[in-house]
């Protein structure tokens, strides 16, 4: 090979950039191999894609609506990323969460929003903060491996969700179908003006923020940074590595919780299976693309959300089935993976000795 | 100080008129990024001798025994074997050639036996059997006299026993140049005299010995020929019945007049920093010292006889059995109780990159590391002032690349110790321990730690755990000799006897 | 009671076949030192794989083929991106499982109910007859009885032949490998396609075998139970045998409980097998009191100079 690979001295710093814009690319491009390969018109296809997820403002706010669940279960996995904890859990999350702000709303239909809204966004942290506390709690004392352990979780939350729906929680008036009655109006967050958008979006906006300022101004954050080199630095630092564990996966799982919270409240008022779309599986995604970091986690979701919106709309108008954006979301996902290489690496000609 | 230990066997070796060198170095560079590493090295191989390549760290040393080992390609000039010229894609070429290298961190696979770490890519055929193996291996061992256990498991071996492993691979694949790369760093005095017996013995059969060394006494020992390198180039090439000392040796391989000594002055001694009583358990049995504020206590030994688990006593890492350790006075327990962040204990480990710093992280964030609390009001970091003191941490102590954003990675040995060492000193601390300070580094940089160590105790007490005999011997008023798990002896430095009862101590022999 | 139980661990062999195979090669990867977590997405597309290459061409034989084959492409998509690319092999193989499975998705929605010529248990010759032995072993089809063989070819491939222990050298300790003038590069590439291969036949044998019909989520977890028991058999095949019939038990005994009609709610049994491999990861956890673990397992292979 006439090749040779050589370390960069400085990390490449529009690198992250064409990287991304280039796995967007070669992911489009494959997608509409597919698309032809089943028959359909592949520019149609990617018109259609286009025109759902920007195509007008209905599109857009689609998008954000998205947008807000994805980036709140996103922000959770890059904190635990950060500190290389692989929680691959927070779809379980997020259904826990769901359901302990669903508990609230049906034990208290009666009060009113300001009372139940934060007592089930509290309920929601919790819930989802336990679920992965459980596989952080194995890691410290018992070293079991949390990829495993949180992803077993999700299976499990998924099916608990099914169990109360389709039992102690149906809705009576529901005719057999799985889910809870729908909630008071002091359960559901209000929309933004007119518009489909609602509270959840500033939300996330504080929440970020929150979470950036957590990270840059705060000893506990710089401790957690600095953990992210691994379990023996950080003894050495005399930082409480475990605690840092639970801390990290208890905000991880928190934030899906709220992700949870947030979706069966404002966009279906009431739990119901259909909640879950894999927006924890989506999320690990956004998080690496956006390299763990707070803002490019809000960009990154945005972009997601909007190829979800636009994937249902090729779904309407195209009967293309939904696993086509999971498949971009894949392919992204990997060419950015194989592109990362070149962040840190060039390759050089060989000189003729 | 002390004599050469070691007694050269008078040897005839005249080199035949005429030999041909095995094998040769053409005008061989070699760069990484910015950094020439070798620069233009022409350099020959006798069949039968034992060349030495003496330099300092980072002189390129290894970086040119790696390319004749082919792992590394050159990036300009030729290799040359029995005169004709080779290229290596791969370590396998180079064997095939009959280069072998022995590795200074050995490339054995822990969880296989000896006879399968030996026969690894040289079975003979797909289907293997384990006993054939191990008898196979066996009697390669008898015929040179290595005493070793073909089915035992690496992972059970000993250090010395490891390196055995190693020179056999390259005498199963007839290797008939061996290149040794700091093979005695490891060793005991006697073990060093085994090894340079069985070198010999190579050579007596034709072998070429290739010895990496910064000790200057086992290289003028040991070797026919001398070879300096300094920042990447040939300095010369010497017959070591020629040089008259060390000191001259010394002076050839950093260019100038700095020997590895440094000027002790006594220091006020104070109250103890650390007290030892009758420690057993962790691996230990009965450690009993002190060291008091103005000393430096010594802790040597060949590695994997304690040294660890004390270390891990003493920077409260591992619990040590009640009332047997008090750091300032205090006990283990209470002490890491409540231990502050400044004035207390600083633990300056061996592994630089992988523990002391954060590899991927800037020096702002290094420092911060262990002085965090020091920067902080309540939760909150103040990063800004963090800045500021690393600007002048970086002037004081000549750190390069001298941008506060450089990443930990990117700095050299030399300057990463620096940096750990200046972050550790900021705190301030009345009891240091020191491991291993100043491995791998060069001359200049090494005296540089060897001053701050000795300045440290005008506020402190250092514990020194080293492998490097004339540090301890420069650096402390005691030195504590370790095998097994104990301390067989504590002998001051400025007695004259103790240099030579050291070696004896390491092995385990009391007289 | 034995007419409970024997048709019972029938059952359990059968349902412990699929993760046998994917365990197996789960476990061949990793013993390159290549983590993969994309069994489960492997195995979804081998099965489509499988599924539709035995419709079309009528042959169950080359539909287990080829479900081994897609099983290698996917599986080397991973090893490029890990081994060439350097990317971090933990969230490559979550996005090779997330490729899986929604490929997998999309292009099987033609085939959705459609039944293809699979494979049909029959009566070993003599063995069958064994009492006991016989019920429980030999009235399978022909793939898990190959499934049999392969925990031995395995033990024989990694103990009583070089390149076996070349791919050991690799996994424990890559530069160790080279020095030895091996490639250790080649020799990851080795262990993860062949490891995907037989995740493939994996896949392969949950819809020419265990059904001959396509649905959608055949693989339901299974590639995430092969990852754990990787761990739970401390990289060996003796044990990974006993950890695949132990979760085709609870399957198998899972679905026995829901046909007979309990009381207890559908959902929770569902969970059965998740919950066991916690339990699982906790004992071997417990248990290992030296791990046991390929030591250069997730770590990439730096390129030199």
């Amino acid at each position: 090979m006439p090749l040779k690979i050589r370390k960069r001295d400085e990390p490449w710093k529009w690198g992250a950039l064409v990287v991304f814009l280039g796995a967007l690319l070669f992911s489009l491009l494959v997608s509409a191999l597919l698309l032809a390969g089943q028959g359909k018109d592949p520019i149609e296809g990617l018109y259609v894609l286009w025109q759902g997820s920007f195509g007008h403002l209905w599109a857009l706010e689609g998008a954000l609506l998205k947008a807000i669940p994805l980036f709140l279960c996103s922000l959770g996995v890059a904190v635990a990323f950060r500190m290389q904890i692989w929680n691959i859990g927070a779809e379980g999350q997020f259904a826990l969460g769901a359901i302990g702000a669903t508990w609230m709303a049906l034990l208290f239909p009666d009060l009113p929003g300001i009372v139940l809204l934060p007592l089930m966004f509290v309920m929601a942290f919790l819930f989802g903060g336990l679920w992965a506390f459980i596989p952080a709690f194995l890691k410290l004392k018992l070293r079991v491996n949390e990829i495993i352990s949180t992803l077993m979780l999700n299976y499990i939350a998924i099916l608990l969700l099914d169990y109360l729906v389709f039992g102690v929680w149906k809705d009576p008036a529901s005719f057999g179908f799985p889910m809870t009655p729908e909630f008071t109006a002091g359960a559901i967050i209000p929309s933004i003006g007119g518009s489909r958008v609602h509270w959840g979006l500033l939300f996330c906006v504080v929440v970020g923020v929150g979470l950036w300022a957590f990270m840059r101004f705060t000893r506990l954050g710089f401790e957690l940074q600095a953990s992210g080199e691994g379990p023996r630095v950080a003894k050495y630092a005399k930082i409480r590595y475990g605690m840092l564990v639970m801390l990290v996966m208890g905000l991880s799982g928190g934030f899906a919780g709220w992700a949870g919270c947030i979706e069966t409240s404002a966009v279906l008022n009431r739990l119901q299976p259909s909640l879950m779309v894999g927006y924890g599986y989506t999320a690990i995604v956004v998080a690496w693309l956006a390299r763990l970091e707070p803002l490019n986690i809000a960009f990154a979701s945005f972009l997601l959300a909007a190829l979800r919106v636009g994937v249902e709309n090729m779904q309407l108008e195209l009967q293309v089935p939904a696993a086509f954006g999971v498949i971009m979301e894949g392919i992204i996902l990997m060419t950015v993976l194989a592109g990362q290489f070149f962040l840190i690496y060039k390759l050089e000609r060989k000189r003729r000795s | 100080m002390s004599e050469l230990k070691f007694v050269r066997p008078v040897r005839v070796r005249p080199l035949p008129e005429g030999t041909q060198p095995v094998v040769s170095l053409n005008g061989v560079t070699k760069r990484f990024g910015k950094i020439v590493a070798n620069d233009s090295i022409t350099l020959d191989v006798y069949p039968g001798r034992i060349k030495a390549l003496l330099g300092e760290n980072g002189a390129g040393k290894s970086t040119m025994m790696s390319m004749l080992a082919g792992r590394y390609r050159p990036d300009e000039g030729t290799i040359e074997v029995d005169g004709n010229p080779v290229k290596f894609s791969s370590s396998k070429d180079a064997i095939t050639a009959g280069i072998g290298m022995v590795y200074q961190h050995f490339m054995l696979v822990d969880s296989m036996t000896v006879a399968e770490n030996v026969l690894l890519g040289q079975e003979g055929s797909f289907f293997i059997k384990p006993k054939e193996m191990e008898k196979r291996v066996g009697e390669l061992a008898d015929a040179y006299g290595l005493e070793i256990d073909p089915a035992a498991r690496i992972s059970d071996l000993s250090m010395g026993e490891r390196q055995l492993v190693e020179i056999l691979k390259l005498l199963y694949r007839e290797s008939r140049i061996l290149i040794f790369d700091e093979p005695t760093a490891v060793l005991t005095p006697e073990e060093t005299n085994k090894l340079f017996e069985a070198l010999w013995r190579m050579t007596e059969q034709g072998k070429s010995i290739i010895f990496i060394s910064h000790k200057l006494e086992e290289v003028i020992a040991l070797a026919d020929e001398i070879a300096i390198l300094r920042r990447g180039k040939i300095e010369g090439e010497l017959d070591p019945n020629a040089i008259e000392s060390k000191a001259d040796l010394a002076s050839r391989m950093v260019g100038k007049e700095v020997l590895l000594e440094v000027d002790r002055e006594p220091v006020e001694i104070g109250d103890p920093v650390l007290e030892i009583n009758k420690l057993t358990g962790l691996g230990l049995t009965d450690i009993d010292f002190d060291v008091k504020k103005g000393e430096i206590v010594a802790v040597v030994g060949v590695a994997g006889n304690g040294q660890k688990a004390l270390v891990e006593a003493v920077t409260g890492l591992c619990k040590p059995p009640i009332d047997t350790v008090f750091i300032m006075q205090k006990p283990w327990r209470k002490f890491f109780a409540e231990s502050t962040w400044n004035r207390s204990m600083c633990y300056i480990p061996e592994d630089r990159l992988g523990l002391a710093t954060l590899r991927n992280h800037n020096l702002v964030d290094n420092l911060l590391l262990t002085t965090r609390k020091g920067f902080s009001r309540g939760p909150w970091l103040n990063k800004k002032r963090a800045e500021r003191d690393t600007i002048e941490l970086i002037e004081k102590f000549d750190i390069r690349p001298g941008r506060i954003h450089a990443l930990a990675w990117q700095l050299s040995g030399g300057n990463l110790q620096k940096a750990v060492l200046a972050r550790e000193l900021y705190r301030e601390p009345r009891f240091i321990v020191a491991e291993q300070p100043t491995q791998g580094l060069d001359v200049s940089a090494t005296e540089e730690v060897w001053n701050r160590l000795l300045q440290a105790r005008d506020m402190a007490g250092v514990l020194l755990v080293t492998g490097d005999l004339n540090e301890a011997l420069q650096l402390a008023d005691r030195v504590a000799v370790m095998y097994r798990g104990q301390i067989l002896g504590m002998l001051p430095t400025s007695d004259d006897a103790t240099p030579g009862k050291i070696g004896p101590l390491m092995a385990g022999i009391i007289d | 009671m034995w007419e409970f139980l024997i048709p019972l661990f029938a059952a359990t062999v059968q349902s412990g076949t699929p993760i046998l195979y994917a365990t197996l090669g789960e476990m061949m990867t990793e013993k390159g030192g290549v983590l993969n977590l994309g069994v489960e997405g492997i195995m979804s597309i081998s099965a489509l794989a499988a599924f539709w290459v035995s419709l079309s061409t009528g042959s169950p034989w080359l539909g287990f083929l080829a479900g081994g084959s897609a099983g290698m492409i996917f599986a080397s998509l991973h090893g490029f991106v890990c081994i060439s690319c350097l990317g971090n092999q933990v969230v490559s193989g979550l996005a090779l499982t997330i490729l899986g499975v929604g490929l997998t998705h999309f292009l099987g929605v033609p085939y959705v109910g459609l039944p293809a010529p699979g494979f049909n248990p029959f009566d070993f010759p003599l063995l069958s007859q064994i009492p006991i032995i016989g019920d429980i072993f030999f009235k399978h089809d022909m793939l898990v009885y190959v499934s049999f063989i392969i925990p031995f070819l395995f033990w024989f491939f990694f103990k009583r032949t070089s390149l076996g222990m070349h791919v050991t050298a690799t996994g424990e300790m890559p530069a160790a490998a080279a020095a030895a003038g091996l490639k250790p590069i080649a020799l990851r590439y080795f262990a993860v396609v062949s490891g995907g291969f037989i995740i493939g036949l994996g896949g392969a044998y949950l819809s020419l075998a265990y059904t001959h019909l396509w649905t959608n989520g055949l693989s339901g977890g299974r590639g995430w139970i092969a990852v754990a028991l990787v761990i739970f058999a401390f990289w060996r095949p003796g044990r990974a045998v006993v950890g695949a019939y132990l979760f085709g038990g609870v399957m198998a005994f899972q679905l026995r409980l829901q046909a007979m009609g309990t009381n207890l709610p559908s959902s929770l049994l569902l969970m059965l097998p998740y919950l066991l491999t916690i339990l699982v990861l906790i004992l071997s956890a417990w248990r290992g009191h030296r791990i046991d673990a390929p030591a250069a397992l997730g770590t990439n292979i730096e390129p030199e100079g």
